[in-house]
């Protein structure tokens, strides 16, 4: 092909003037765009001012799967102009059906918010009940082209997962984010008295080693969740963004005075057997329901009683994020326990089966009592530690009221819900 | 009883060799025309191989096929090539601006070639452009990349060297496979910004499946029938046929080949 052919006698289905622009420069994608609009076998007669890119359109044609038919010169009033005659081929780009045609816009809210449960509520295709385990990673409302990998994911259905309120807290979540480095007056943790710092330092150290298990929770069973359930994999990413968060401000509260604490093995130990539960809801209830509902009463106690403002900051904010944890796991656990009352016994079970591991521990560390006397004491005077002593007491009936409020609120009957409150982990998550 | 299996031999230029014919292996057995390869490193150890039987069908450049005509001491036979290869083309590239209104202008300046034994980058171009009035072997300063030999250009690997060449001002003009360049334009790749397209050569044939006349053709034309039944739009296939380039693939026959039989023997390859 030399651009010196004769022109055809016949039109050409469609013509393209290409102008000067070259391959490279925007002119491929020019052809393409036409190419898609039209039928196999049609022809396109592309005009170019220039010989390289006449030169070059027949390699284009075969390289996207068309065919350069001829090419010859025509002149007008400008010059001298090139034009190939190609024909469009019959592979399709992507293997999939037609894209269907436009839809209504989705649904904003005050003009231009536009809300996940919107979203979630009015993509089409919608998320479905139950997703096959090979579901490639395809966007809620996507036309999945056909022969990708296969993937295996095992939580396949959306029941299992799912809570009612699931959206709304992860809207929440992402309206509540806080930064630990700027929203902590981390100035106001500086001097505290030695034994006070010691005592803080040992309940943050505490503290930061639990948050350690309700980010590796939820980061486990992510990987697990099948892609098309995409509002799950948004809240547990919400859960997980939060714990990295707590983790993070717990940690530099434990060290910003200066002191250190134990990451103690009873802690350890208690964690360690909340990571093993391998039944999302089973875990649900385990972290969500009693562990982090337990922690909600505790944080709640070292904001009210904290010496500091820093301390008492972290652990405000905190609160307020374990909060929406707690939420899930309560409705979570309640729904599943309505769409199959053979849950409960799984659930029980599983309960059951945790204090068994942790038949060794047979109450709070003394290490963290005294740390918390000593904390909310905010001093090792008699009168303050007397009053500090108190409020620990306190905040222990005031955990397992609560945990049984809970339990309750979960779906589980009076008596069952003592029964899984005293089965809880002394370590408290 | 179970079909006889036929041995395809072609050449590793490329680690993706493996998978392509992973597929296709899959592929024909599943179609009744079992299939096994075996993989040379080069495609003289395959012409000889083919030529004493060890494989029944070649995956031949087109410098191996006119190879293997020559001394096949039969006739031999194309079962098919891909789309791509119906219409080949060399291109012959320059700088931006340095370019030419016919080749003969190239006369006592450097022009940078492939390998000595690839059809596209050095054998045709010499071809076509003595037919333009341009002897290149003789009025030309030729600058030769004579990188994996025994691959008859199929790595590439020279073909860059002829672009890298002319944009560094090392030769005054390139020749190149017309599917190289198209596939570095398609990606913008910066190696070609500064180099412009001045001479395309008429379209010949490039690579085929070649076997020899004493294969029975009834075996021989049911594996055509399957090679040609390949279908781009099947998603287990897509990604292989994107591999091999191929997107269709077209039944063979010997004209397209006139032009590197003739440069062959003039340019001294099949003595």
């Amino acid at each position: 092909m030399s651009a010196s052919g004769s022109p055809p006698t016949k039109p050409a289905t469609r013509v393209v003037d290409a102008g000067n622009i070259e391959f490279g420069d925007g002119l491929e994608i020019l052809l393409s765009t036409v190419f898609q609009a039209a039928e196999p076998g049609q022809t396109i007669d592309v005009t170019t001012a220039s010989r390289a890119t006449a030169l070059e359109l027949p390699g284009w044609a075969r390289s996207t799967g068309h065919h350069a038919e001829r090419d010859w010169k025509e002149h007008n009033g400008n010059g001298q102009r090139f034009v190939v005659r190609l024909r469009r081929g019959d592979v399709v780009p992507v293997l999939g059906p037609d894209l269907p045609p436009p839809s209504d816009p989705m649904p904003l809210r005050l003009g231009s918010q536009f809300h996940t449960t919107d979203l979630i509520s009015a993509a089409p295709g919608g998320i479905p009940s139950s997703a096959q385990p090979n579901h490639g990673l395809v966007p809620l409302g996507a036309i999945p082209e056909t022969g990708g990998p296969d993937y295996a994911w095992r939580l396949n259905t959306h029941d299992d997962l799912w809570a009612e309120e699931l959206t709304d807290l992860t809207e929440r979540a992402s309206s509540s984010q806080w930064d630990a480095t700027t929203d902590i007056p981390w100035n106001e943790a500086i001097g505290l008295p030695e034994e006070v710092e010691r005592a803080v330092a040992q309940v943050m150290t505490f503290i930061a080693s639990n948050e350690y298990v309700a980010l590796y929770v939820p980061a486990k069973f992510l990987p697990q969740v099948n892609p098309a359930f995409v509002d799950v994999l948004m809240w547990l990413a919400s859960h997980i963004n939060d714990e990295a968060r707590h983790v993070e401000v717990f940690t530099k509260r434990a060290l910003v005075g200066g002191q250190r604490g134990y990451a103690l093995a009873a802690t350890q130990l208690s964690l360690h057997s909340l990571l093993q539960e391998d039944d999302f809801s089973s875990a649900s209830l385990l972290l969500n329901v009693l562990g982090e509902g337990t922690f909600i009463d505790l944080l709640g106690f070292v904001a009210r009683n904290a010496p500091d403002a820093a301390t008492a900051a972290c652990a405000r904010l905190a609160h307020r994020d374990e909060q929406r944890h707690v939420h899930f796991g309560i409705s979570h656990v309640r729904r599943s326990q309505k769409l199959d009352p053979d849950s409960t016994r799984q659930l029980i079970a599983a309960v059951e089966a945790r204090a068994a591991r942790l038949a060794t521990l047979t109450g709070l560390s003394p290490v963290l009592l005294e740390s918390l006397t000593v904390l909310a004491s905010g001093s090792v005077s008699a009168a303050a530690l007397r009053q500090g002593a108190g409020a620990v007491k306190e905040l222990t009936k005031l955990m397992e009221t609560n945990r049984i409020r809970r339990l309750r609120a979960a779906g589980f009957d009076k008596e069952t819900s003592h029964y899984l409150s005293e089965l809880h982990t002394p370590n408290l998550m | 009883m179970s079909a006889p299996i036929l041995v395809v031999g072609a050449v590793a230029y490329h680690e993706r060799v493996v998978p392509i014919w992973e597929v296709f292996r899959e592929y024909f057995t599943a179609k009744g025309v079992p299939v096994d390869y075996v993989l040379f490193s080069n495609y003289e150890r395959q012409v000889e191989a083919f030529v004493s039987g060890r494989i029944d069908i070649g995956w031949n450049t087109n410098t191996a096929y006119v190879r293997v005509r020559h001394v096949a001491g039969q006739p031999v036979r194309t079962l098919g090539m891909r789309d791509v290869d119906s219409d080949w083309a060399t291109l012959v590239v320059t700088r931006k601006g340095e370019g030419f209104e016919k080749p003969s202008e190239l006369a006592g300046k450097r022009l940078a070639l492939g390998s000595r034994d690839s059809g596209h980058a050095a054998i045709l171009p010499l071809y076509y452009l003595a037919g333009e009035g341009l002897d290149a072997a003789t009025d030309c300063d030729l600058v030769r990349f004579d990188t994996d030999l025994g691959k008859h250009g199929d790595t590439g690997d020279s073909e860059l060297r002829v672009l890298r060449a002319v944009a560094a001002g090392d030769a005054d003009a390139g020749a190149v496979g017309a599917p190289l360049w198209a596939s570095l334009k398609g990606k913008a790749d910066p190696m070609v910004n500064g180099l412009q397209v001045q001479w395309r050569s008429e379209a010949y044939y490039h690579c085929n499946f070649t076997v020899l006349d004493s294969l029975d053709s009834e075996v021989s034309g049911r594996w055509k029938q399957a090679l040609l039944e390949m279908d781009y739009n099947d998603p287990a296939l897509r990604n292989a046929m994107d591999l091999e380039g191929v997107r269709k693939w077209l039944p063979g026959n010997e004209q397209g080949y006139a032009t590197l039989i003739e440069a062959m023997a003039q340019q001294g390859y099949l003595e």
